[in-house]
């Protein structure tokens, strides 16, 4: 018998928050389910707009993110 | 390493160790999730940029001083420094905003398009400039759920705690800044990709 999943599953399946187990029934669910398969493939195209619209820093911030790291010697404990 | 993909946990072990490429991978890997989501707080690309600097100047040093115990979790771990860092920013200045989005000043207009075409830029330039104006008109506690789960990788229980209410509220709010999002991106015709499964 397929679980019935609700829209909210779907978000938590979206963002990676469900068990393993849960991913199998809900993709079970989503083969069989034509209506939860079009609202989960229309949430998915809006995280991954999302996703897409990420902003990036400068190159300089970068820079002196990297120098920092490799000029730093962590404190010795005695 | 080459262009293996190692998780974070391995990362931070190497680094751990002295390995700066390891430390490169991880600032590469979620350099731009960590500053999108101090932007959207600080909503000054300056500032932004100097609490980016900030937030791994202290991840640096803790990963360094052996003082990093959430193994596996370098994420969420390096969004709270960050998210901490914004809000103090705010408090001493005297402001305590919640999660607050960019009052229209290009959040996502410095996007790198180099392999196409000016018009395909011009093309995303102006989705991701309407994307912008949609999320700032979703009701703020949408848009603070959505901050905090898809930019800051909060998880759902993370996020119910923070904000003091059930975890199916928090996935209601993060349910329907999707939907709102989705229809506006329809309604003005906005081209997405639906063909992502799963």
């Amino acid at each position: 018998m397929i679980k019935t999943f609700t829209h909210d599953d779907l978000i938590r399946y979206l963002y990676g928050d469900t068990s393993k187990k849960e991913n199998k029934e809900i993709e079970k669910a989503l083969i069989c389910d034509s209506e939860l398969q079009e609202i989960y493939k229309e949430l998915s195209a809006v995280k991954n707009q999302l996703e897409r619209s990420l902003k990036e820093p400068s190159a300089k911030a970068l820079t002196n993110i990297i120098h920092f790291s490799r000029s730093y010697e962590p404190e010795v404990k005695h | 390493m080459g262009n293996i993909s190692l998780s974070d946990s391995k990362l931070v072990s190497l680094y751990k160790n002295g390995n700066e490429e390891a430390f490169q991978q991880l600032l590469f890997r979620h350099k731009a999730r960590v500053y999108t989501s101090i932007y959207l707080i600080v909503k000054d690309e300056y500032l932004a940029e100097d609490l980016l600097q900030e937030t791994f100047i202290k991840a640096i040093r803790t990963i360094r001083e052996n003082r990093y115990n959430e193994e596996g979790k370098f994420l969420p771990w390096i969004m709270r420094i960050a998210h901490n860092l914004a809000v103090d920013h705010f408090r001493k200045a005297k402001r305590y905003p919640t999660v607050v989005m960019e009052d229209g000043s290009g959040v996502f207009n410095t996007l790198e398009f180099a392999e196409d075409s000016f018009e395909s830029q011009q093309i995303k330039r102006d989705t991701h400039a309407r994307l912008r104006d949609f999320i700032r008109e979703l009701p703020e506690p949408q848009k603070e759920v959505l901050i905090m789960r898809h930019y800051m990788g909060m998880s759902f229980q993370e996020i119910a705690e923070k904000t003091e209410v059930s975890i199916n509220t928090a996935l209601g709010r993060m349910r329907y800044a999707l939907i709102n999002l989705r229809k506006k991106m329809k309604k003005y015709n906005i081209a997405y990709d639906k063909n992502f499964y799963p």
